[in-house]
């Protein structure tokens, strides 16, 4: 398709794909979800259903709002506009724009996050890092919280006893990023989001944590959102694949069906091509966050 | 007539509305900037009640901003305490009355020397160092995944630092008042010949119990403002690395501002309200 073609309606059209997960129910129902700073419109109007155990991976070039959607999830940020809906345990959904202090704390005890740079704290060890939650939240007695610790760091491959004195200023990036997810899964969550976990990773590390990411959704059962621009991490660990695209989905569904969409946003993403909409949008001052 | 303005005249008239919207600009944010600042104390104060859950953090605070900063303090209170008492006895002794020198030096350091040094000393080593290190977390995303993890940041990493510096500064303040003295004693005995005993009396002459503790209670409110100020600015650094050095000068330049106006509303509180009522 020329460049010249492309109407800005074309370029955020939705691709024609329907990729719903059979007998499945949403976890996370997103409705309508704006947001705005200022003068910039980030989010404009995003839809998305998010199914209990599935891996959910949303694409997006750098300003497409992918980390606005994300703080939305972890209950960072609150909506201009739309809803983020998840659903309860046991019945009775939690808006999150709605939430209170105990429905928000309530929400993010069935939620890990693994930070882009990993977020550990510096100051602490990985011991203390990793146990974070269960010391500061559950306020469990050290003799429950070290078992769990070490039982965390074996999930995540990494040798407990020879690492949990260490200060996270001594281990490799692949090794934070581990630790990291250490962290996020201690608690059990029901939920993780990952924030570009293989950003700045050699590509066999790249591999690790993807295979890491697929275990911990085999062993888990949880439900994974995985934010990142990695193409071939998205399609070794993805069940579904969003397109996210000045701020907006414009597509949807299975791996294959995305390899396979003609829409020229996700062409120029997959054939990595330093011309078309992206490029053009990023060009033209849309980026966005 | 219309006139056509010069190129000059514009230029004068656009440096000026933009100095002056420049002036207003810092000054609405400074103040939203103290706001927030007092809103974060009180969410501290109000995270007290838990201060057993931080032990650790408040000890380890305590060790890095009192018993840190004692060297340094001493140095520069001795140092201080010593010029004080070269100027003053100097001009005293052509009047004849060396006699007083303990009580001007030591009447200014426990009112006023003692709690403005510990405080310079404090805001400059700790409190910059305070705020660069909450920055960097912040911009490392640390303190979202404090959020994430539903652990209060303002109980996790303010309320001990700032209680931290609220019982260290008190301390320090003692430290400097007494090597402030100490300094200014060396001087009074080996420049000019007087004995110890004389600085010593006429020092105690002149200080009273209110001087004392109105110095120590202006030091723990000094320690609380500086934390605070370093706490907001260091929580709410952005832009990365350029971020975290700016969030640094503005608690050393906002930390002086606010304890100076402090210490001049307690000062005067003290000398016009307090002290005549006590006697």
């Amino acid at each position: 398709m020329p460049t010249t073609t492309w109407t800005r309606e074309e370029l955020e059209a939705p691709a024609a794909l329907s990729a719903v997960p059979a007998g499945k129910e949403p976890l996370i129902r997103i409705r309508g979800l704006h947001k705005r700073f200022g003068k910039r419109h980030i989010l404009r109007g995003i839809d998305l259903d998010v199914y209990r155990g599935e891996t959910l991976v949303i694409l997006g070039g750098s300003g497409s709002g992918k980390t606005t959607l994300l703080r939305h999830l972890m209950g960072m940020l609150r909506s201009d506009e739309g809803s983020v809906t998840v659903a309860g345990r046991e019945g009775g959904d939690i808006n999150l724009n709605q939430a209170d202090a105990e429905g928000m704390e309530g929400y993010r005890r069935r939620l890990g996050v693994v930070f882009q740079m990993a977020a550990l704290l510096n100051s602490l060890t990985v011991y203390e890092n990793v146990g974070l939650p269960l010391v500061e939240v559950d306020q469990l007695p050290p003799e429950q919280v070290m078992p769990r610790v070490v039982e965390a760091l074996r999930r995540v491959y990494l040798p407990a006893h020879e690492i949990l004195a260490l200060k996270p200023a001594s281990l490799s990036g692949g090794m934070r990023k581990r630790v990291g997810i250490a962290r996020a899964i201690i608690q059990n969550p029901e939920i993780i989001l990952y924030d570009e976990p293989t950003t700045g990773l050699d590509p066999v590390t790249v591999n690790g944590v993807n295979e890491l990411t697929l275990d911990l959704q085999k062993k888990l059962g949880v439900t994974s959102i995985v934010i990142t621009h990695d193409l071939d991490a998205a399609f070794k660990i993805a069940d579904r694949i969003a397109m996210l695209y000045l701020g907006r989905i414009i597509a949807i569904g299975t791996r294959d069906e995305i390899r396979a969409t003609q829409h020229p946003v996700l062409q120029q993403l997959l054939t990595g091509s330093t011309t078309g909409p992206l490029t053009e949008a990023y060009l033209a001052g849309h980026s966005v966050a | 007539m219309n006139r056509k303005t010069t190129m000059l005249e514009r230029y004068d008239r656009s440096t000026s509305v933009k100095a002056v919207e420049q002036v207003g600009a810092s000054a609405i944010s400074s103040i939203q900037i103290a706001g927030r600042a007092i809103l974060l104390f009180l969410d501290a104060c109000a995270c007290l009640p838990q201060v057993g859950r931080s032990t650790v953090t408040l000890i380890r605070q305590i060790d890095v901003s009192g018993i840190g900063s004692i060297i340094v303090l001493s140095l520069i209170a001795f140092l201080t305490g010593m010029i004080m008492a070269v100027q003053t006895g100097s001009e005293l002794e052509k009047f004849g009355v060396i006699s007083n020198l303990g009580a001007i030096i030591g009447a200014t350091f426990v009112r006023e020397m003692g709690p403005i040094w510990a405080a310079v000393i404090i805001l400059s080593r700790v409190g910059a160092s305070m705020a660069a290190e909450l920055g960097t977390m912040t911009v490392n995303e640390e303190v979202d995944a404090l959020r994430v993890m539903s652990i209060n940041p303002v109980r996790f990493l303010v309320m001990p630092r700032i209680l931290a510096l609220v019982i260290a500064m008190p301390l320090l303040t003692v430290l400097a008042d007494i090597v402030g003295m100490g300094g200014g004693a060396v001087v009074a005995t080996q420049m000019f010949n007087r004995p110890y005993e004389e600085f010593s009396a006429s020092a105690r002459s002149i200080i009273t119990g209110l001087d004392f503790f109105s110095g120590l209670g202006k030091s723990v409110v000094f320690g609380a403002i500086i934390g605070t100020i370093a706490c907001d600015r260091g929580l709410n650094t952005t832009d990365g690395a350029e971020g975290v050095g700016r969030s640094t000068t503005q608690t050393v330049v906002m930390s002086v501002v606010f304890v100076l106006l402090a210490d001049l509303v307690m000062t005067s509180f003290i000398q016009v309200i307090l002290k005549p009522a006590v006697g």
